[in-house]
């Protein structure tokens, strides 16, 4: 049986190299998988669907982190069209209400300032209250209530005023 | 006259009485006025001692958490240097908020005897019942990119298990992320909100409760199988602001060294600390139960659990369950 110590130390090989996905196996057939996180990925890869990363393709995987070099540091992004997305700013689970028996801090169509909560992202115990940073109406709720979100995900699509 | 002058010189001489005389001379007020201060220190449950022509002495202090009693035991530089008591509360998150929203810095906490509406992680309440335990909120202004503030309620548990050690006699262990406990009952918990942006945190508020001065009898329904308080250990109650002043102390000490050089140390020190790390466990997150041995945390202070095929799974919030591990 492989040990802490040993899964640990694999654990951080992977982390500093550049390989998505590692799986070993020992002579008693005993399988580690060791999967990198989407949050290592670059942002334009986060909302696409989350297909399994093949196992061991260095060459793609480094030009992917050269691009997560350059990271996009605003909150809202304009698309192509005349909507802004607010993004999460943490890995998180998405909570769409303060409480499971609150009611949502916004629906589609709500009317939001820059000062409205729009959602808490949580890791660790820690509640992030997201504002909204924007003026205008919510037009898409992009994640469900309970959902895990990465780093940099778009959460909502917002119509500015 | 300061009333925390006078206090400060009776503590200086608990082992003698100080006399009218002396107290009037090194605070410049009359004799009058320092006969006064010592009635109002005494409504305000201080025990001190009046032998005729030797003068004052405390020999009690009151189980309050007001302002002038933490004060007295403070060391911080920073935080705890304004704070804001009041008997009663819904909540002293809330306290700390309103005063955020108008521009209050660092440091700021709010104390109370009593919480109505003390909240737990997702609105779950917590039992925050008058006198015995400590409900304080802490407010922090890190300048730290928000993805890393999670960190911070690692560091909470650090600081938070330290201070309470020294009141036991036996050490804590913290269950991921931030519980505190001892033999696996909670003595403390801590809920942490923040509020910033893509780029900038503007406040991270703090929230702890502490279990002080429960009695065996004081916890009730589900609670008395799940909750500790300091004194069922200690054997004795236990000073409340003296507490206060010793979490905030080893508060600030862990935050510095988080703030001068990141979250390496903490990360030590919460692994040399949890009971979890090794454990064979059940996580509820939102979605599903994840159930392995937690092997460690990341550099985030996520759970990394590997599951029974084998698979590593990394664990950003859920709630460990209670309960024996299957054999």
């Amino acid at each position: 049986m492989y040990s802490i110590e040993e899964i640990k130390e694999l654990i951080q090989a992977v982390d500093e190299s550049s390989v998505g996905e590692l799986e070993i196996r020992n002579d008693m057939k005993e399988k580690v998988t060791i999967r990198k996180e989407a949050a290592m990925r670059p942002v334009a890869q986060q909302t696409a669907a989350p297909s399994p990363q093949p196992a061991a393709q260095p060459a793609p995987q480094q030009s992917e982190t050269k691009k997560e070099e350059t990271p996009e540091d605003s909150g809202q992004k304009e698309t192509d069209s005349n909507y802004y997305e607010i993004t999460s700013p943490m890995v998180g689970t998405f909570y769409r209400s303060p409480s499971p028996e609150a009611g949502a801090y916004v629906e589609k169509g709500a009317a939001i300032k820059p000062n409205t909560i729009v959602c808490i992202v949580e890791a660790m115990k820690l509640m992030n209250e997201l504002e909204a940073e924007v003026t205008g109406e919510i037009a898409e709720i992009l994640v469900e209530d309970g959902e895990l979100v990465e780093y940099g995900q778009p959460l909502f699509r917002v119509i500015p005023s | 006259m300061n009333k925390n002058r006078l206090l400060q010189l009776l503590m200086a001489h608990r082992d003698r009485p100080v006399s009218g005389q002396e107290i009037s001379g090194e605070l410049q007020v009359s004799r009058t006025a320092v006969w006064k201060q010592i009635e109002e220190l005494r409504k305000n449950g201080y025990e001190i001692e009046a032998a005729s022509r030797r003068g004052y002495r405390l020999v009690r202090f009151p189980d309050r958490v007001g302002t002038e009693e933490i004060m007295l035991h403070l060391t911080t530089e920073r935080l705890g240097r304004s704070i804001i008591y009041n008997d009663t509360v819904t909540s002293t998150q809330e306290i700390v908020r309103e005063q955020a929203e108008k521009g209050s810095g660092e440091g700021l906490i709010a104390v109370a005897n009593e919480q109505v509406q003390g909240r737990g992680r997702l609105g779950r309440s917590w039992q925050s019942s008058p006198e015995q335990g400590i409900w304080m909120s802490l407010l922090l202004r890190p300048q730290v990119p928000p993805r890393y503030a999670p960190q911070l309620t690692l560091l909470s548990a650090v600081a938070l298990a330290e201070a309470l050690d020294s009141y036991l006699p036996e050490p804590t262990a913290i269950k991921w992320p931030n519980d505190i406990r001892i033999h696996k009952k909670k003595l403390a918990g801590i809920l942490t909100e923040m509020q910033a942006d893509m780029d900038e945190v503007q406040t991270v508020i703090v929230g702890m409760g502490i279990n002080v001065n429960q009695a065996d009898g004081d916890f009730t329904g589900e609670l008395a199988e799940k909750a500790a308080s300091i004194r069922q250990y200690a054997g004795a109650r236990q000073s409340r602001p003296q507490i206060i002043a010793s979490i905030l102390k080893s508060y600030e000490s862990w935050y510095n060294e988080y703030l001068t050089n990141g979250f390496g140390a903490v990360k030590a020190a919460w692994s040399a600390k949890t009971d979890t790390i090794g454990s064979f466990i059940q996580v509820e997150t939102s979605r599903q139960t994840v159930e392995g041995t937690a092997l460690c945390i990341t550099d985030e202070g996520a759970l990394q659990v590997q599951k029974t095929d084998g698979s590593i799974q990394t664990v950003h919030s859920g709630e460990i369950l209670d309960g024996p591990p299957p054999e």
